[in-house]
């Protein structure tokens, strides 16, 4: 198939493949998820082996065992890689689709891109084609590069709904890290100094990414004490949510605060489907859509608006702005 | 019977309120080489830019083999090659693929015997597997005309076809649109402000100054136009002071 639009996408890919700056980038992304998931494999195999030890020595020391043993989450070590791909995952995709228009606007290719018999829209279905299929693979090889460290490394037997679980991780990541590489194109596209869309992208980046996030994180009081507040006060939970009930109207305008940040929303979705927010923990997949099913479609919204916004931002007349004005 | 190839009809444009360039009206005929000749920032570009559907015209109208450039651009598109100044491509890939891209987006579905066939008639074959970041000013503008005549265009477009070439570059180029016009039957619309460039290779020319065509005629009759004068230069020079 020969479309404009699929053209595009080849060359696209193609450029992408052998750009140097690309592939460090995505390297480098894909090394870090994946060292954070090693050393929390390790981490998860010292924990389990620990615990056999302190079992055989009991049994020799002829005592029965009357604690319950530790409860262990496989799904739970991907916590740094959510951090991770949440914060260093967007301004790489920031970068990507930032350089595919800017790319073009530098080195004067679009006016013998334009000169041919093609639509805009061609030319930027072509480019988000490209960008999709590009995280796409990023996140299929991590998600089986995850599963394969947790197997190996970790030592533990996934069961069919946790891959199923991880899976769903991969692709909100993969709207997540699209959404803001489409947004840096469209912005790109729509800037007539490309200087100027840098700058907002970093601006939102901060915002979105950073600030929202941290202030609503500060605003937490269990956040203020290592392990937890109620933790370190050895306050149950039962207690704790009676305490809670005391602050309702500023836990809600926190809870609003923190739902402003797309990255937020992604956290709190990924952290539902891993089990690493105790509330979510080995709930079926059900439960965990009919609470989080809100996150979800503000994702899927954000990035078909940044998606509207490129193509009307990829239109001749504004990418060309620059050159003939 | 020649028939008009670009017909353009007090064409104007205006940026932010500026007069880019003002009522230009001209024909050009099929298998014609017209040079547009003026000082840097007359228009020359602006006119092709218009030409060629890369911009909006603000008044006026321009037809290319028959189709309006604002009406019908995708036909005005199918009928044309381009070359920009300072023309760049996609550096990471070779020449082929490269060629391959703009022939697809032409409508070539299996580019391979055409890209042949461009590079051998343009003498440029050997270098189809370099990437394109390992290719001189030179050699990028023959991919240039490689591309602008994939799609066997009518009419092609140069914009300052010569600029930054040592002169066996300009030797080659020159002989290569010379070719395109005699032996495929291009009609040539050529940017230029090298006269020398002109005398060789131009059947008609027109002059733009502060944005208005101030004239326009064959070269031989221009060159009849003004015996006294021993150059071209010494005439565009002589009209350029009647303005």
């Amino acid at each position: 198939m020969n479309s404009p639009a699929m053209t595009v996408f080849k060359k696209e890919i193609k450029d992408a493949l052998r750009s140097r700056v690309t592939v460090i980038l995505i390297i480098g992304l894909s090394a870090i998820v994946l060292l954070s998931l090693v050393v929390a494999s390790f981490e998860f195999r010292a924990k389990v082996i620990d615990y056999q030890q302190y079992l055989q020595s009991l049994k020799q020391s002829g005592g029965s065992v009357t604690d319950l043993p530790p409860q262990f989450f496989p799904l739970q070590l991907i916590r740094s890689a959510v951090e991770y791909l949440e914060i260093i995952g967007a301004i790489i995709a920031i970068v990507m689709g930032y350089g595919l228009v800017a790319k073009e606007k530098n080195r004067g290719t679009l006016r013998l891109l334009f000169s041919r018999p093609i639509k805009s829209a061609d030319v930027s279905v072509g480019k988000l084609m490209a960008l999709a299929c590009i995280w796409l693979i990023i996140l299929v090889l991590l998600s089986g590069v995850m599963i394969g460290s947790l197997m190996i490394i970790g030592g533990v037997s996934l069961s069919g709904t946790e891959v199923v679980k991880l899976f769903i991780f991969a692709g909100l990541a993969w709207l997540y890290l699209f959404m803001w590489s489409v947004l840096a194109m469209a912005l790109a596209g729509y800037s007539k100094r490309l200087s100027t869309a840098l700058v907002i992208c970093l601006v939102l980046w901060l915002s979105i990414v950073l600030i929202i996030p941290q202030i609503g994180d500060t605003m937490d009081p269990d956040n203020q004490v290592p392990g937890g507040l109620f933790k370190s006060l050895q306050v149950d939970k039962l207690h704790e949510k009676a305490v809670l009930a005391h602050f309702t109207g500023y836990e809600t305008a926190r809870n609003l605060l923190e739902e402003t940040s797309l990255s937020k929303r992604f956290e709190r979705v990924s952290f539902a489907y891993l089990g690493i927010k105790d509330e979510f923990n080995q709930k079926p997949l059900g439960f965990i859509w009919k609470t989080k099913w809100p996150d979800i479609a503000t994702l899927v919204g954000a990035t078909g608006l940044s998606i509207v916004l490129a193509i009307i931002f990829s239109k001749k007349q504004k990418l060309l702005r620059k050159e003939y004005s | 019977m020649s028939t008009t190839t670009i017909s353009v009809n007090k064409l104007t444009k205006t940026y932010n309120g500026q007069m880019a360039i003002e009522d230009i009206s001209l024909n050009i005929q099929q298998g014609e080489i017209f040079g547009f000749l003026g000082h840097n920032g007359v228009g020359k570009t602006t006119t092709v830019n218009i030409l060629t559907t890369l911009l909006d015209l603000s008044s006026g109208s321009a037809e290319v083999c028959g189709h309006d450039v604002v009406k019908d651009s995708m036909s005005v598109r199918r009928m044309i090659g381009y070359l920009p100044e300072n023309v760049q491509f996609y550096d990471a890939l070779t020449l082929h693929e490269n060629l391959a891209f703009f022939a697809r987006l032409s409508g070539i579905s299996k580019p391979g015997d055409r890209i042949r066939e461009v590079l051998q008639f343009l003498e440029f074959t050997g270098f189809e597997h370099q990437k394109l970041a390992t290719f001189s000013k030179g050699m990028r503008q023959r991919v240039g005309i490689a591309q602008a005549i994939l799609h066997k265009p009518e009419v092609l477009f140069l914009d300052e076809p010569t600029s930054g070439l040592d002169p066996q570059g300009v030797k080659t180029l020159r002989e290569s649109i010379i070719r395109l016009n005699k032996e495929l039957g291009m009609t040539i619309f050529m940017n230029t402000h090298l006269l020398s460039e002109v005398t060789k290779t131009c059947t008609s020319i027109g002059i733009l100054s502060g944005g208005r065509l101030i004239y326009h005629d064959s070269l031989a009759k221009t060159l009849e136009a003004f015996p006294g004068r021993d150059s071209l230069e010494d005439i565009y020079l002589s009209i350029g002071k009647q303005f």
